[in-house]
This record gives structure tokens, sequence and C-alpha cells, in this order.
């Protein structure tokens, strides 16, 4: 083995960063969050539904705007079981979270279930726990329950 | 179309966490200087040299053109390859391209990465930066509090919901995943280039391993490894004069799908289980190889497994064995260095992973099989034909390279 290398530090700041993007999906979404629905977005051409939509069929890459109201209710596909978080420290408790699809939604979303982790399974069914009092944001989708 | 074939490889003389006592650029002089050891070039020999690993993780943007002279492209064209995970593999098909087009007849494919000079989380969330911003904006939680979005950050989490999904289609269970974790450990102990090693590693001794996201136990994980990896290809022409023992390029192939977790091909979003890129680039890789029936005609496989639950859920997309099988063969001890179908002699990504040479190592180590280079690690029986696999990008790229002992027939 050589010497050991100097080390020097460094950091790129994200925040010094300006980005540009495509945001109708997102606010469509946030926006029927405030009334308690799902709303994405279906490809005249082709029939998928999106949430949150896109602004082009991913499938078809044609311009889509046509706005769907989903079911808040689905169906787990997969799920996982957390005992670490991001960073390796151990939970205090086990936190269970799936990827769900929503009845007449073709994508798949990620998000916790409120269950026991014995209890979650692939096919099991699922609904929407909104916030009591939702303001547009991520976080008024509180979490899926069991049905 | 030409042919073209490998004839030399080097590695850096240890894949560990933390290689302190040299800098990236001469991490990576040290593969170099093992290529030519092996293949008996020198820089004067070398046409053009492509070279490869990930962007941002460890903050350096041009490592390529920083590396200049360390990689000997003094006068010489270079180019940068980065499709994530498959990185190493994409520069490999480069370095075929470069000669198979007739343009060049010797080039070096050349790769690392110093995961010990960055950090691999801030590295991931760097690929989507503008998306994650505007969901954290929205009030999403990548590190998983909240409701929406929990397990966003990072690979593990979206890995989690692959095993999950694989497990539930083909029967098997997280003891099969702890019994591969186990057989690659062993492995990766007769490999001199590898980073986890355990001869005595058992599924038991996996299964003590703490679980992190269910099914994903810590012995299930690959490591962040320090390593450089070198390949030098030829023309026919070219190969026959440098080298006794070539392995030949027969067929290569990459697919990518949505940037979700690949599955919109085929019109189902998103199972991350489903890797319909990985079955396209096989049945393509295939075609232009020219096999009919990959599991009676490859003799030998390297999985890129950065989680060990990929090795049997990889064996069944690129149609080595029916889905829901790989793990009875595992069983039967068919996947081990001395089985039937062997798999990641290597001990595989999952106990060696320096990200950008981990899809080329895929490709080395089916090379080194080949020609009987493999020393401790070489497989029972003859190989012939190997076939190396890789998965990057946002867990939707895929690529897929197959090789023989023998110049193809054109």
């Amino acid at each position: 083995m050589m010497e050991e290398t100097r080390v020097v530090q460094g950091a790129w700041e994200l925040s010094t960063f300006h980005f540009n993007i495509e945001a109708r999906g997102i606010n469509l979404m946030l926006e029927g969050f405030k009334e308690k629905k799902l709303k994405g977005i279906r490809c005249h051409q082709c029939g998928m539904v999106y949430l949150p939509g896109p602004f082009y069929c991913r499938k078809c890459h044609v311009k889509i705007d046509e706005p769907v109201e989903i079911s808040d209710h689905g169906t787990v596909r997969t799920y996982t079981v957390q005992y670490a978080d991001i960073r390796g420290n151990p939970m205090p408790e086990p936190r269970v979270s799936a990827m769900v699809q929503f009845d007449g939604c073709d994508s798949w979303v990620m998000g916790v279930v409120k269950c026991d982790p014995k209890d979650i399974h692939v096919g099991m069914r699922v609904k929407v726990k909104w916030k009591d009092q939702p303001i547009g944001n991520m976080q008024d989708m509180e979490a899926f329950v069991p049905e | 179309m030409r042919n073209v074939g490998i004839v030399g490889v080097g590695y850096c003389p240890q894949f560990v966490s933390k290689r302190k006592d040299v800098s990236i650029p001469e991490m990576i002089s040290e593969a170099v200087d093992a290529a030519f050891a092996d293949s008996g070039l020198g820089p004067q020999d070398i046409d053009a040299i492509v070279f490869g690993n990930m962007h941002t993780f460890e903050g350096v943007n041009l490592p390529h053109l920083w590396s200049v002279e360390h990689i000997r492209a003094l006068g010489k064209p270079v180019m940068r390859i980065a499709t994530g995970g498959t990185t190493g593999m994409t520069a490999f098909h480069a370095g075929y391209y470069h000669i198979a087009s007739g343009l060049h007849d010797v080039v070096m494919v050349v790769t690392f990465e110093k995961h010990s000079e960055g950090d691999a989380q801030v590295g991931l969330l760097g690929i989507i930066t503008p998306e994650a911003v505007a969901m954290m904006m929205a009030g999403i939680d990548l590190t998983g509090e909240g409701g929406m979005g929990a397990q966003g950050g990072g690979s593990a989490g979206a890995i989690t919901y692959q095993a999950v999904s694989w497990m539930h289609k083909s029967g098997a269970t997280i003891d099969h995943i702890d019994a591969i974790a186990a057989m690659e450990r062993r492995n990766a102990a007769k490999n001199p280039y590898a980073h986890l090693k355990d001869p005595e590693a058992t599924a038991e001794k996996i299964a003590k391993t703490p679980m992190i996201s269910y099914p994903v136990r810590y012995g299930h994980v690959c490591p962040t490894t320090d390593g450089a990896t070198v390949c030098i290809l030829a023309s026919e022409e070219k190969a026959a004069k440098i080298a006794d023992k070539v392995a030949w390029v027969w067929g290569v192939a990459s697919c990518a799908s949505d940037p979700t977790t690949g599955n919109l091909i085929e019109g189902l979003i998103t199972d991350p289980a489903e890797q319909m890129q990985c079955v396209i680039a096989a049945r393509e890789a295939y075609k232009r190889a020219g096999i009919e029936d990959p599991k009676r005609e490859i003799d030998y496989v390297e999985i890129y497994n950065g989680f060990a639950h990929q090795t049997l859920m990889y064996l069944e997309l690129v149609g080595m064995c029916e889905v829901g099988e790989a793990h009875k063969l595992l069983e039967q001890g068919e996947l081990e260095i001395t089985g039937r179908l062997p798999v990641n002699a290597s001990g595989g990504v999952v106990s060696t992973n320096a990200i950008g040479t981990s899809a080329l190592n895929r490709v080395t180590e089916c090379a080194l099989q080949i020609m009987g280079k493999a020393g401790e690690r070489q497989v029972e029986k003859e190989v012939h034909k190997a076939l190396a696999h890789g998965w990057g990008g946002l867990m939707q790229y895929a690529s897929i390279t197959i090789l023989a002992d023998k110049p193809k027939k054109l």
C-alpha cells in the first residue's frame, strides 16, 4: 500500500439548480385531493389511464388531456414491510407499504398501508384514508387501509 | 459486420470498500496496466477508448478526460457512456460497435466506480433530480414518514416490491433468497477480485442477518465497492495475432422501458418484476447470436444481481428456465460451480459492486470462463457459450451479451 491520499471536501448544492418540469398532471391530482378525489388522465387513443397523468401518453406518445376520476379503492399488487429507514437505522415499529392499482387505473402508486404486517398480501383490497381537511398536498392521502 | 473478440481483461488488484491509497485516475490506471499485462499489448496498440461509470456518484463529471493520461488516451478518441447499472456493458457494446463497424481494430473499454468518495443514495437521487424535487415540494416524503412516496428514495425501495412480486409469481420463498445469497458469497470466496466473501456461508447464516425491508435482508444486498475493470477488444484478424485464447462476441442487445419501473411496452405499468425490457433484449441477443434454444445452448450465465433474488428472477426472464423453475434448480444444486447450469461463479454483483464495472464484469467473467482462465472459480463443465446480463437505468434498462469460444460464422 502506498501512502494515503489527501482528502478534500466538496459539495454540490441542489438549491443552486432551477428545474423546469411539466406539472399539469400532478397539479390536477393535487386539486382533486382537495375534494378527496383521485383525478388522472386518460389517453383518447389507447385508453390507458394514468395517475398522476402525464400530458402525453407514455405508450402512444400523443398529447392527452382528458381528465378522468378514478376510484379510491384498489388492489395491492406488491408490498414490503420496512424494518429500517433509508439510512439503515432501525425503525421503532415495522411499517407496511405497498404498490396499489386503483380500480380503473393502469398505473400503480406507492404508499403506506395501515394494517398488521401479518395481514398484508398480494391481491389485498384497500382504500384511501383521506385527511379530514385536505389542502391539495401529497400528505392528504394519509394511508391505504383495508377495505 | 466484422467478428470481434475479447483479447485481454484487467482488474485493479482488489475490490474493497475504501481504496484510500489511490485517487480515481490512479485506481483506473491499475486496471489498464493489468489488461496490458494480460494481453501483451501496450498503449501504442489501442485505437480508441470507451469509458464508463455512474454519473454523479463521485461528483466528477468528466472522469474520462480527467483520467486521460492514466487511460493512455492522449492523441486518441475517447467517449464516455452512462446508462446506470448497465453502464459497463453498454460501454462494452460501444467498443464492439467500434470494431464490428470496421472503423477501428483494437479498442479498450475502461470502467470504474470509487464509491467511497461519494454517496450512492445522493447519486441515485441525482438521476431524477427535477422530478424528485417537484414531488418533495408537493409534500411527498422520500424518507417515508408520509403516506404516498414512502420508499421513494434509493434503489432498495422498489427492489423490495420487485422481490415480493417475483415471489408471488414464481412460488419461491425467502428461504430461496437466503440460499442463493449464500451460494454467491461462497463463490465470491474463490474470486480474488470479489469484495464480500464467505467460504462458510449458508442459508441459515444469511437468514440471521437483519431484515431491512421484507423480503430483503442485509445478507441479500450488494456492498458499495471501489474498483476498476478494463477489457480489450480486437477484430478477428488482429485477435488471431494477439491472443491464444479469445472469447468471441456472438450477440449484443439492449432495451429500454419507461422510467417508473419498466413494463410499459406490454401495457401494464408498473410491476417491477415484469422487466419486459430484459425479455426483449434477451430475445434479440439470441436472434443475433443464432441461438434457438438457450436452455440447451448456453453453458454459463452471469446475472447482474444487486440483490440476491435477482439471480433467480433474471434466469427466468432471460429464458434459461421457466418462471417458477429457478428456485427448484437452486434446490437441486444445479446453479453451483459444479452444477448443470452454473451461475455467477464470480459471486455476482451482490458480492462486489463497483457500479461502473459491474455490468462489464459480467462479460469479463463469462470471457474468463470461456478461455478457461477463471482460476479457482472455473466451473466444472466445459463452457462454449455464455450469457452476460445487466440491468440499470431507473430499473428500466437491460443489456445482454452472448460470448462463444469460436468466431461466429458471418
